[in-house]
């Protein structure tokens, strides 16, 4: 064991890289998207030039969502900005509408082109245009009937947010980016563990001295354990103190997961050491398996969302259940009993992907 | 710069390569492996949110109201819920992740056109979904409130169509359903087509640790043609997966392709040449591979991941990321990608990203060669 | 520069943080010599192939290597030379020809002329039968051989190499000098740095190197001579208490172990190999074996570095 704190002296950069890198991501990543969808470039290509239609854009800028660009005079332009994927969107407003609007029995046409090569900004870019559009269809609509507008309190409900009452974006991505990285991290460090012997050829070596197959896979998998943990209690300090991300949840019941997490991740990544030739080798499959749970946590896409198959497998994925965990105890302050049957589906799994990598290990190492 | 150089070490590598099954089938598989899981799990339509609803009012206009929002297959009615604290335990234990309730007030002051007596709670820490239950039950409420509004007011004399007048025309080009994946797919493809330059941060600290470093350095070869030679055989296999993945995208995601496939691979090229030689700057520094690895991952990955446009809009990112998102090849990439693919626009169009590549890939590879010493110490 | 002096270091000094690894060397070294350095570990010989190969740098001094000026280009000595790392090792997944090839392309050695010298190499070096085996399949021996093939391919007029015969069964190492030999007297320069004193004796001119430093510069034969004593080979049960014994005694000027044996060195034999036996019978101790033997450059080295010790 004490050999393996001696390679990572000479190998430094490993461990350092993994405890800061990863908050460093985690900081640089997390800042840079828990932000709202905002400056989405919109070409506005104003026809009727009227104090109506220049209040419809500026209700439209007033959404916070876009950014004016320099307005169209063609269609030819906005093509040509809209192909060049330099605008999001644009809103074109047809000469008449004012006068369509007063009219009593007016057809007030308004014409939106969402640049679909973007799909989200442009769901988004939607969203923020129908508000505006509908207040101010509401607002006409009154204003004809002459009805009182106090009394017509408009079509908004009340909305109550839980858990994550400013719908801070932060909330929502940097614990799975926590999770991620966590996962990452321990997966990468541990299949590099044997990686270097098998690529040289030294394993016999390993296997000369005094030691058990188990004491060595112990050995090994002390410093990954370690640097793990710290690497996860600096992530979420991180999270908490730079994103304000509350923790609600225990901390020793976070802390306890954390570590059963962390030893299911160690057998895979030991695993995956043990079966490749080289470090190349165990870094490629780490990428790919790494995807693979991360096409499952429902990082982006809630899991719900994917087909019932889809769904069916992702019990089966530890990183899954550990996402919910966390997401679960940091933001809603879940206790044991609320998140149970993820601990339990993580436990079980744990163990069974442990089992059969430690057999895998030792079979390998004799 | 001798091209035999060259030659002799892109030949050495790509032998290498080849005799190492398990890695090249890794090296060679990856990105397109990669591309496939990850549009799957990234594009993904949400429907099916559960949610819960809790009916104060219990008249017809509110069971009205609830079979329009629980009509289609966006919304799942889990369960008609009892109490609040039902719904804040079904909350909490992330069985639903909205809850609509409808205030006892409802119809009246709907019929009294006093507003929408609701209330909606969501799950925050799902925004996603959240937001979509918000917008659909918003959008249903509104809907269901201008018919019952409308016909109001039409049976007490005023004429009108509906409370909403302005007829908004909505048209999406490139992509009309808004559909995930046809977007995702030529953005993804710039993520991993970044994947070889992995595999070339390593290929120097390969030899240092497999000693052959030494006499390597003891050659005439130059820098530059080490360093050239080295980039050049992982450009291959990217330019590998660059031949197979439109058709994957085709086949399987129906995402279009619009633009000239010559354009395409041209292109691909010089991105690849500027994102694999910004592997090698990462690649120079290091003397084990373990380090060049974690490094290489930390720049290259999480960067080009969200950085570049692909899943968060670069305007709305902060100053400071969206400068370097500019350094990024990957950013100039999805621009080009998204073009050829959805836009069908060519090289008139593209050619100020292509040279920014050129650009990048000089300036990373003159970078890298400055700082690789032929020297020991 | 003298016109037979084709290498030459004038106060090369080597700083490497806080050691100093070459320090103020100066050495002369003549086309066609076969030069050798010896030195313990850490004495500073890599570092000097090394920089003549123009792979380190040089904190001061400077360094003429055939004609090159190593401090303003150390590249352009690359062509000249054949250099052979002590931790060297070869692309183990190409064959023995595919690795040969890589660094003929390298050397920019015409194809044809790579097809004309390959074969004979492989002789030379007695691998022709293993031409296509991978390089990772070879014996320690014939890995070292392909080595040396591999930078004599370019037929350079100078050949550095470091630690050339170690860990080499001793059958190759026979075979390994019998080359050197036939090359050295072809006219190649070679310098060799070795951890064993008898190829130091094969050497035209040895140059001991201790901590960073040129000790001694001269022909084996010099530096034997200089030991200024004669070898007594004793041979005891109890060798330390043997050495015990001999050391404090008259005309002992030192006494060196090797194993069980102990090499003393007196300034007569003549004169105390009385007084010796004496003392070791009184000591009770027997002595199994007692002669003088010739000195070899390992007792002139050890003599050496034992008096450079004391010195500081």
């Amino acid at each position: 064991m004490n050999k393996e704190f001696l390679h990572l002296k000479h190998d430094w950069w490993l461990p350092a890289f993994m405890l800061f890198g990863g908050a460093l991501e985690l900081l640089m990543i997390g800042w840079a998207t828990s932000r709202p969808i905002t400056n989405l470039p919109l070409m506005i290509w104003d026809m009727d030039k009227t104090p109506a239609s220049r209040n419809l854009v500026i209700s439209i800028e007033n959404t916070g969502t876009f950014e004016l660009v320099e307005p169209a005079t063609s269609m030819d332009m906005i093509k040509n900005q809209m192909d060049r994927g330099k605008i999001n969107a644009a809103v074109i407003i047809p000469q008449g509408f004012a006068g369509e609007i007063s009219a009593s029995a007016g057809n007030p046409i308004l014409q939106v082109i969402l640049n679909g090569a973007e799909s989200t900004p442009a769901r988004e870019a939607q969203r923020a245009i129908e508000g505006v559009v509908w207040a101010l269809g509401e607002k006409i609509t009154i204003e004809k009937l002459g009805v009182n507008a106090e009394q017509f309190e408009g079509f908004d409900f009340s909305l109550r947010v839980w858990f994550n009452e400013a719908l801070n974006e932060a909330y929502f991505t940097t614990p799975a980016e926590l999770a991620l990285m966590l996962e990452f991290t321990i997966l990468i460090f541990a299949a590099l563990t044997f990686s270097r012997e098998r690529e040289f050829g030294t394993l016999e070596q390993l296997l000369v001295m005094p030691f058990t197959s188990l004491e060595i896979i112990i050995g090994k998998s002390i410093p990954v354990i370690l640097v793990g943990l710290f690497d996860f209690s600096i992530m979420l300090g991180v999270v908490h103190f730079a994103f304000h991300v509350p923790v609600r949840g225990s901390l020793p019941l976070i802390f306890g997961l954390a570590f059963i997490y962390t030893l299911v991740e160690l057998g895979k990544g030991m695993a995956i050491s043990v079966f490749s030739r080289s470090q190349h080798q165990s870094f490629l499959l780490v990428l790919m398996v790494g995807m693979v749970d991360f096409m499952f946590t429902g990082y982006a896409a809630p899991v719900e969302s994917m087909p019932q198959i889809i769904q069916t497998l992702a019990k089966f994925i530890p990183a899954h259940h550990w996402l919910e965990i966390l997401r679960g105890i940091i933001l809603k302050g879940s206790t044991i009993m609320d998140i149970l049957p993820n601990v339990l589906w993580l436990v079980i799994l744990g163990t069974i992907i442990g089992f059969f990598s430690l057999r895998y290990i030792r079979k390998a190492l004799d | 710069m001798s091209i035999r150089h060259l030659w002799a070490v892109v030949r050495k590598e790509i032998q290498h390569i080849l005799r190492d099954r398990g890695t090249f089938i890794l090296v060679l598989v990856t990105p397109t492996v990669v591309l496939l899981l990850m549009t799957y799990a990234l594009a993904v339509d949400i429907e099916h949110v559960s949610i819960a609803l809790l009916d104060y009012d219990q008249s017809p206009m509110s069971r009205q109201f609830i079979q329009r929002i629980t009509a289609g297959d966006d919304l799942d009615l889990y369960t008609a819920a009892g109490s609040m604290e039902e719904i804040e335990d079904l909350l909490v234990k992330g069985k639903i992740k909205a809850a609509l309730i409808i205030d006892p007030d409802f119809s009246a002051d709907l019929l009294s056109m006093r507003g929408l007596a609701l209330q909606v709670v969501i799950d925050g820490t799902e925004p996603e979904t959240g937001g979509f239950a918000v917008d659909h039950i918003g959008w249903r409420a509104e809907i269901f409130a201008n018919q019952i509004l409308s016909s109001q007011l039409r049976a007490s004399g005023l004429a009108v169509e509906s409370l909403q007048p302005i007829d908004l025309r909505i048209r999406a080009w490139y992509n009309p359903s808004l559909v995930p994946q046809v977007d995702l797919v030529p953005g993804l493809l710039s993520v991993v087509l970044g994947f070889p330059a992995f595999s070339v941060a390593l290929t120097l600290a390969r030899e240092h640790e497999h000693r052959t470093m030494e006499q390597l350095l003891a050659t005439p070869i130059t820098r530059i043609e080490l360093l050239l030679g080295k980039i050049i055989p992982y450009i291959l296999a990217g330019l590998l997966n660059v031949l197979v993945i439109p058709f994957f995208a085709m086949a399987w995601f129906n995402v279009p392709f619009h633009g000239s496939f010559l354009v395409f691979l041209l292109l691909s090229v010089i991105f690849l040449f500027a994102e694999l030689s910004m592997g090698m700057v990462i690649g120079v520094f290091m003397r084990s591979q373990s380090a060049a690895l974690a490094l290489s991952f930390l720049v290259v990955m999480f960067p080009g991941f969200f950085l570049t446009g692909i899943f968060f809009p670069i305007a709305s990112l902060p100053e400071l990321a969206r400068m370097e998102s500019l350094f990024l090849p990957g950013t100039q990439y999805a621009i080009i990608t998204r073009g050829v693919f959805l836009t069908g626009i060519g090289l008139d169009v593209l050619w100020p990203y292509a040279i920014m590549l050129i650009f990048l890939g000089l300036v990373f590879t003159g970078t890298a060669a400055l700082f690789f010493r032929k020297k020991l110490a | 520069m003298p016109s037979d002096v084709y290498i030459q270091t004038t106060e090369l000094t080597r700083k490497f943080k806080e050691k100093t690894a070459l320090d103020r060397v100066n050495l002369q070294i003549h086309q066609g010599e076969l030069f050798g350095l010896v030195g313990p570990d850490g004495a500073g010989k890599t570092t000097l192939l090394r920089t003549l190969a123009g792979l380190i740098g040089i904190s001061d001094g400077a360094v003429h290597v055939a004609g090159c000026d190593l401090l303003k280009n150390p590249e352009s000595v690359k062509s000249q030379i054949g250099y052979m790392a002590q931790e060297f090792s070869l692309y183990s997944k190409l064959s023995v020809i595919e690795n040969l090839q890589f660094f003929g392309e390298l050397y920019n050695v015409p194809a044809s002329i790579q097809r004309e010298r390959i074969p004979g190499l492989l002789a030379f070096a007695q691998l022709t039968e293993f031409k296509n085996r991978r390089a990772a399949k070879l014996s320690g021996g014939m890995k070292k051989k392909l080595a040396l093939a591999c930078t004599l391919l370019h037929r350079p007029p100078t050949l550095l190499l470091d630690e050339p015969t170690t860990g080499v069964d001793p059958v190759s190492r026979r075979e390994f000098w019998k080359i050197l030999n036939d090359l050295h007297i072809q006219g190649t320069t070679i310098i060799v740095s070795t951890p064993y004193m008898d190829e130091a004796d094969r050497c035209s001119r040895v140059a001991l190197i201790y901590n960073g430093r040129v000790v001694q510069c001269d022909s084996p034969a010099a530096i034997r001579g200089q030991l200024g004593g004669e070898v007594l080979k004793i041979v005891t049960d109890n060798w330390q208490k043997a050495r015990k014994v001999i050391l404090p005694l008259p005309g002992v000027q030192e006494v060196q172990s090797y194993g069980e044996a102990l090499h003393v060195l007196v300034d007569s034999a003549s004169r105390r190999t009385k007084s010796i036996k004496k003392s070791l019978l009184e000591h009770k101790l027997s002595i199994l074996e007692m002669r003088g033997i010739t000195p070899r450059m390992e007792e002139a080295f050890i003599s050496f570095i034992r008096k450079m010790d004391q010195d500081t």
